[in-house]
């Protein structure tokens, strides 16, 4: 290095001074000779949140809350290359990154770099040194490794189901499917890191004793699909797919199928009935697809982030891989972590990470500084989790525990501001929309849970809905045929379980403590503090504002569509909304 | 569209993924790839072609919401619903869109310039809200902005 | 290209790992393209073909700070690897000025630094 760095950054909360600390620390530079040697810059992202100014010098030493006083202390220290102790601070929470090991490190539509990176070694490792279906399905039994797509059944035992299935031809799937809407670490791995799954996928054909793979992928996800179709290509181009793969006597090919947009393709029997060209409807198991799946032949579904893991196990020894994680979920999990939170994007944690590591330490904590009021988990089919159990480490069992499942991994973070019954009433419309159709638990459920909830959102809820909510839940969890209908009942079972009180405001005050529900709402003019200038009255589309610059104006809430435009164009707050 | 110009690309098709298992789905992608949508003649030749009942291609294209019967606008323009998009004020987006092309979701403006759709996440939670337009993404859009990128689109129109 | 044998694989294995230096490499999932790392991708390949640094301009997949896309992330000798965000035509100037010829890291952009063994 021919320059020594030291990089900045208020991580207040409130108000951001890095410009102040920046220009101090310029000045202590140049009054100590060392403008010359040392660079000072400005950052944009420190890793740290809420530390107030945070000052890092390179390589390793980090101090936090730093006071403007004690810049020259630190500027000091570094002139003669030693550390303020008092100062310095603990480590910071780490990422761990298995699945997306390669997303944003290779080029992913170049083999080479793939193969550079570990690439291919795992599929070598399983025809030349593990040589067998069962020493590979046993070194995924020694990893623990449960599926990613939301149940969290182990790989190894629907590998080995498969595998014990006499057929003449067996297959596998991958489930690109990424149907909750709030999720997209498939989409990602797919885009970024394409060879890792077609390895993993190459595995899991060869532990099975399938010589056919399919990967079905969304057709909104364009991008996906041209870099795994690529990798396919390069694959085939090298002789790492086809007949006699690295001139051992494993045969297997592998194509693309587009999904059409239907979220119940995600569950496997419905994801199967759609490669074989039909509507996507499911239909009961057992017979699990293990036993007659694709076109009636044994057949292993796995999930993108699943499938990701694998050749990282096979590497580094399924052992190795159960070192990370708790007692009963093994490896990390990608979170997509969105909604109101400072940071949004992909977090990857060992298992057992608590909620508030992700959403606080990694995430930067709440948009806009607000108060988190719950994470929402397991997206359609799951549930919220209060801001009161941020600190339960994360696992399938955990979260079940909770009333919410682990789910694909999307994470969404509500503040303050958002309304339970609305985010019941959101999800419940989802699933209405979706359900496929066949069985009428699912079709007639969610039509009646969507009309209950969007009867109380609109103000003309009676106690009794609650009740008959929760009786057409359970109706559902126990007699819907696959897990869209099942789980559907989801939100609205955590939503009451945690928040029945603002359900109860909903429906006996008819008012929405978050001011989200728009039929509740109600604005008025506060004449303290309206200035009469008349922006309201002129913004007004639905006329609903009367009056004149004397005498002030009045909301007629007959007339008022409650579009808000009022509240957003004052500028003296003196239009209320509650 | 010429009867002859369309029975070529249908037999394309339909050769391309000859002998491949449960290909129904992935022939009407391709179809739609070059209509915009699956005309009813479209239908009516592949059922021909491939020997499928009518009525089977119909209960495909209707169950999937990425099939279309009619001609579409001429410009898409997607408003994302997922979770995060909802949560960061996508319905006021949508609202907004409504106002301004005068249609609901699924319909096409009177000029036929622009169809209003809603999907169900694009797969960027990390820019909510976000609509698209055509091929172009436009990310953390406040409902202020929904009037110009419009007439963006329309001036185009315009110059042409 | 040949096929690639268990063989070619071992000799892959075998090789020390090479740390490639001077690169950039520009975010190119769907987030970042929707965040505009087209542009940006165009602008660096074009500035270090016309001043003509030896910097290979190189695509890769998603980091995961979807919020701060397009990420630009950058290594060249002598310099940590720095990965810069929300990074647009202008920045991406920056970025080749600053950073590249005169070694100095640009402010305000800058969301991780990594520090190199």
């Amino acid at each position: 290095m021919d320059k020594k760095i030291i990089y900045i950054k208020d991580t207040s909360f409130a108000l951001d001074r890095t410009k102040d600390v920046h220009a101090i620390l310029l000045n202590g530079l140049r009054d100590r000779g060392m403008q010359d040697s040392v660079q000072a810059v400005r950052v944009a992202d420190i890793g740290a949140y809420n530390q107030g100014v945070v000052v890092k010098v390179l390589p390793d030493t980090t101090y936090y809350g730093v006071k403007d006083e004690d810049l020259g202390r630190i500027l000091d220290a570094v002139k003669q290359g030693t550390v303020v102790k008092e100062l310095a601070a603990r480590k910071e929470p780490g990422q761990l990154r298995i699945v997306l090991r390669n997303c944003g490190v290779i080029d992913p539509e170049s083999i080479e770099e793939y193969m550079a990176n570990e690439g291919y070694q795992a599929i070598k490792k399983v025809l030349f040194g593990l040589k067998t279906q069962d020493n590979t399905i046993d070194e995924m039994k020694k990893s623990g490794l449960r599926g990613r797509g939301g149940a969290g059944y182990p790989t190894w035992m629907k590998w080995n189901f498969a595998k014990k299935m006499a057929s003449d031809q067996k297959y596998v799937i991958c489930n690109g499917d990424e149907g909750d809407p709030g999720a997209y670490m498939d989409r990602s791995v797919l885009e970024g890191d394409p060879h890792s799954v077609v390895e993993g996928m190459m595995i899991a054909g060869f532990s099975v004793g399938a010589s056919v793979g399919y990967f079905y992928i969304r057709a909104e996800y364009p991008l996906a699909v041209e870099r795994i179709q690529k990798a396919i290509d390069q694959c085939y181009a090298n002789g790492l797919l086809g007949k006699n793969i690295l001139g051992s006597d494993f045969n297997f090919d592998l194509e693309i199928r587009l999904g059409a947009g239907a979220f119940v393709c995600g569950e496997e029997t419905a994801l199967i009935a759609s490669i074989e060209g039909k509507r996507g409807a499911p239909h009961p198991r057992p017979p699990y697809p293990s036993v007659k799946g694709l076109w009636d032949k044994p057949t292993v579904i796995n999930n993108v982030e699943t499938l990701a893991n694998v050749a990282y196990i096979i590497n580094r020894g399924g052992d190795a891989f159960a070192k990370v994680g708790t007692q009963t979920s093994k490896g990390t999990k990608v979170f997509a972590l969105t909604g109101k939170v400072k940071n949004s994007g992909l977090v990857e944690v060992p298992m057992g990470t608590t909620i508030r590591e992700i959403v606080f330490d990694i995430g930067g904590g709440v948009y806009k500084n607000k108060n988190i009021k719950a994470v929402q988990t397991g997206g359609p089919s799951g549930g919220v989790i209060p801001k009161d159990f941020l600190d339960t480490p994360v696992d399938y069992e955990n979260l079940q525990k909770l009333g919410s499942i682990m789910g694909s991994g999307g994470m969404i973070v509500m503040d303050e501001d958002d309304c339970m019954v609305d985010i019941a009433r959101f999800y419940q419309r989802f699933c209405f929309d979706e359900s496929c159709g066949k069985c009428s638990p699912c079709r007639i459920g969610t039509a009646q849970m969507l009309g209950f909830l969007s009867k109380i959102a609109e103000g003309r809820g009676e106690i009794g809905d609650l009740d008959n909510l929760r009786r057409i839940a359970q109706s559902m969890q126990r007699a819907a045929l696959c897990g869209l209908g099942q789980t559907a009942p989801n939100p609205v079972i955590s939503t009451l379980r945690y928040y029945e009180d603002e359900y109860r405001v909903h429906i006996l005050d008819k008012k929405c403590p978050s001011k989200k529900c728009r039929d509740l709402l109600s604005y008025k003019i506060i004449p303290e503090k309206c200035k009469k200038c008349g922006l309201c009255f002129m913004n007004c589309e639905a006329k609903a504002i009367t009056g004149n610059k004397d005498d002030g104006y009045i909301i007629d809430m007959n007339k008022c569509v409650r579009c808000g435009r009022c509240f957003e164009v004052c500028k003296f707050k003196a239009v209320g909304k509650e | 569209m010429q009867e002859d110009k369309l029975s070529d690309d249908i037999k394309n098709i339909v050769k391309k993924w000859e002998g491949k298992k449960g290909s129904l789905i992935m022939i009407l992608h391709d179809v739609q790839n070059i209509y915009g949508y699956v005309p009813r003649e479209t239908s009516l030749q592949l059922s021909k072609y491939m020997d499928v009942p009518l009525a089977r291609i119909y209960e495909v294209i209707t169950f999937y919401h990425f099939f279309k019967l009619v001609p579409p606008g001429k410009h898409l323009v997607q408003v994302c619903m997922g979770t995060a998009c909802y949560l960061k004020g996508a319905s006021e987006l949508l609202h907004e869109l409504r106002d301004i092309l005068g249609v609901r979701e699924g319909g096409t403006s009177k000029d036929g310039l622009f169809q209003l759709e809603v999907v169900r996440c694009l797969g960027c939670c990390g820019l909510a809200p976000v609509m698209k337009i055509d091929e172009k993404v436009y990310s953390k859009v406040g409902k202020d902005r929904v009037a110009d990128i419009i007439a963006e689109y329309e001036e185009e129109q315009v110059a042409k | 290209m040949s096929k690639i044998t268990k063989e070619s694989l071992e000799n892959i294995a075998k090789q020390p790992k090479k740390e490639e230096n001077n690169w950039i490499k520009v975010g190119m999932s769907s987030c970042g393209i929707a965040a505009g790392a087209d542009e940006v991708f165009k602008v660096l390949t074009e500035e270090v073909k016309k001043r003509n640094i030896p910097v290979a301009v190189k695509k890769c997949g998603c980091v995961g700070m979807c919020s701060v896309e397009p990420l630009v992330e950058v290594n060249v000798d002598g310099m940590p690897q720095v990965t810069y965000g929300r990074v647009n035509g202008e920045v991406a100037i920056q970025i080749i000025e600053e950073h590249i010829h005169n070694h100095r890291l640009v402010n305000d952009h800058i969301y991780d630094i990594q520090v190199k063994k």
